[in-house]
């Protein structure tokens, strides 16, 4: 992004042209390294991962943005508790525009190989399947029957219109796989996990898929729930799961937050709808995992989270199967005997040791 | 009343016998969907030397309002204290055994 789209983005949550866009994605880079490889504009600066050629990109712009106020328009903190504080503080000083073409492939390693597809063979895919409404589901966890139940209520809400003689509703699980940190669960605990939620038919197969999506958190609450509907229109979904404190972290912002800011934007800035989903709780009473929107038992309510259940993995006790699918527990435990080096959880020697997602191939 | 916050310690097959054994099954309170739990209260100042001691750990403060991941070691040595004094008054001898 260039400056006038960077001010844009901050002050307006719309890039110059006018388009909805709530979090600048820059190109920071040190005035050192700008003098030190004599970089200025019109020059192509090839970028690359790990030592491997990955892309060009050919310098348009070269400025300065103040990083405090951009922080401030995007997370609304300052906190530096605030893991996307932190993140923006260490942006270097300045920042490059250009046009970026990819030149090296990415080879998706085992088992991120079949969850990996471009918004374009991703869009083929829902074609193959007949979907008209695909509802995306945007993850960092193992599901646990409350997320089960995100996924079920948002399917009933954008099925609701279609004919019933065939289905044509489709569950998109958008994995978002980043930098982890010690603790999170592994990645491919996460979205082999997903896919058990089909093979072991809570799910029918004809209707749920998982895929990747790689991307940095900044955990910008209602400005990152906008980027995420921006992110999944972009891969041709038509409906997209917010649930309670959607891309929040701790309590820096109130639960409801990225429901509300869909109503303070245009309705036709968007192409996909927001399916905003209420506190969900397990009920003894009704006995079943339900939500604050439906149930009447609030007095009753036990409410569970997926940092509970992993204190549960943690403490090797198997969750009763009305919160935690057996199936989905023993895929944790597969998972950390087969990636995670014995732990389900990211540790030190995970992420030193563990396999990349994706490999660069020598050019 | 001084804010207190729970830790939740959860009930597997080994732990509901020691418990059994020790005669302190109830101890143990159903918190959810039949799974049961020993809660332990800590004052604000063992929480934050709790998180400042076991980084991985942290404070649910979005929904359950308890010290959570906490690594299994702790959770056993915690267990074990409270089977040794049969009450589950033993967070300040537990934080002087690992300062």
């Amino acid at each position: 992004m260039g400056k006038a789209d960077v001010e844009t983005v901050c002050k307006k949550m719309t890039l110059a042209n006018g388009t909805l866009w709530s979090i600048p994605i820059v190109f920071d880079i040190a005035n050192e390294e700008i003098r030190e490889k004599g970089i200025k504009e019109g020059n192509t600066l090839l970028l690359s991962y790990h030592d491997r050629a990955l892309a060009t990109l050919e310098v348009e712009e070269i400025f300065n943005y103040n990083k405090m106020e951009m922080m401030h328009a995007v997370l609304g903190k300052t906190d530096t508790n605030h893991p996307g504080v932190r993140m923006f503080n260490d942006l270097k000083d300045r920042f490059i525009r250009g046009k970026v073409t990819l030149v090296n492939i990415p080879k998706f390693n085992a088992p991120f190989d079949k969850f990996w597809y471009t918004p374009k063979q991703l869009r083929e895919k829902f074609a193959e399947k007949g979907w008209k409404k695909i509802v995306a589901h945007q993850t960092r966890n193992v599901p646990h029957s409350g997320h089960e139940w995100l996924m079920k209520g948002a399917w009933f809400s954008a099925n609701g219109e279609l004919a019933v003689e065939k289905l044509q509703t489709g569950i998109l699980v958008n994995c978002i796989i980043g930098p982890k940190r010690t603790g999170d669960y592994i990645d491919e605990a996460i979205a082999l996990c997903h896919q058990k939620l089909h093979q072991a038919r809570y799910f029918r197969d004809d209707i749920h898929m998982v895929s990747i999506a790689l991307w940095d958190m900044r955990y910008a609450g209602p400005k990152e729930a906008i980027f995420h509907a921006i992110l999944r229109e972009n891969l041709g979904c038509t409906h997209h799961v917010f649930g309670r404190d959607h891309a929040g972290v701790g309590s820096f912002y109130d639960p409801y937050d990225a429901h509300r800011i869909f109503g303070q934007i245009p309705e036709s800035s968007l192409d996909i709808k927001p399916v905003r989903i209420l506190e969900w709780w397990y009920c003894p009473v009704c006995g079943e995992v339900t939500c604050f929107g439906l149930c009447g038992h609030s007095e009753e309510r036990q409410k569970f989270s997926g940092t509970m259940i992993r204190s549960m993995v943690q403490d090797k006790v198997k969750p009763t199967k009305l919160i935690f699918r057996p199936e989905i527990f023993d895929m944790v435990t597969e998972c950390a005997d087969k990636y995670g080096f014995g732990s389900p959880f990211c540790t030190e020697e995970y992420l030193a040791k563990r396999q990349p997602v994706f490999d660069l191939p020598v050019l | 009343m001084a804010e207190t916050y729970p830790i939740s310690i959860w009930i597997n097959e080994g732990r509901c016998k020691k418990l059994e054994e020790a005669g302190l099954s109830d101890m143990a309170k159903d918190v959810l969907a039949g799974m049961k739990v020993l809660q332990l209260q800590c004052t604000g100042e063992q929480k934050d030397e709790i998180l400042k001691l076991y980084p991985m750990a942290k404070f649910d403060t979005a929904t359950t309002e308890s010290i959570e991941l906490l690594p299994a070691e702790a959770k056993n040595k915690i267990f074990d204290l409270v089977i040794k004094r049969k009450n589950l008054d033993i967070m300040e001898e537990f934080l002087r055994s690992v300062r």
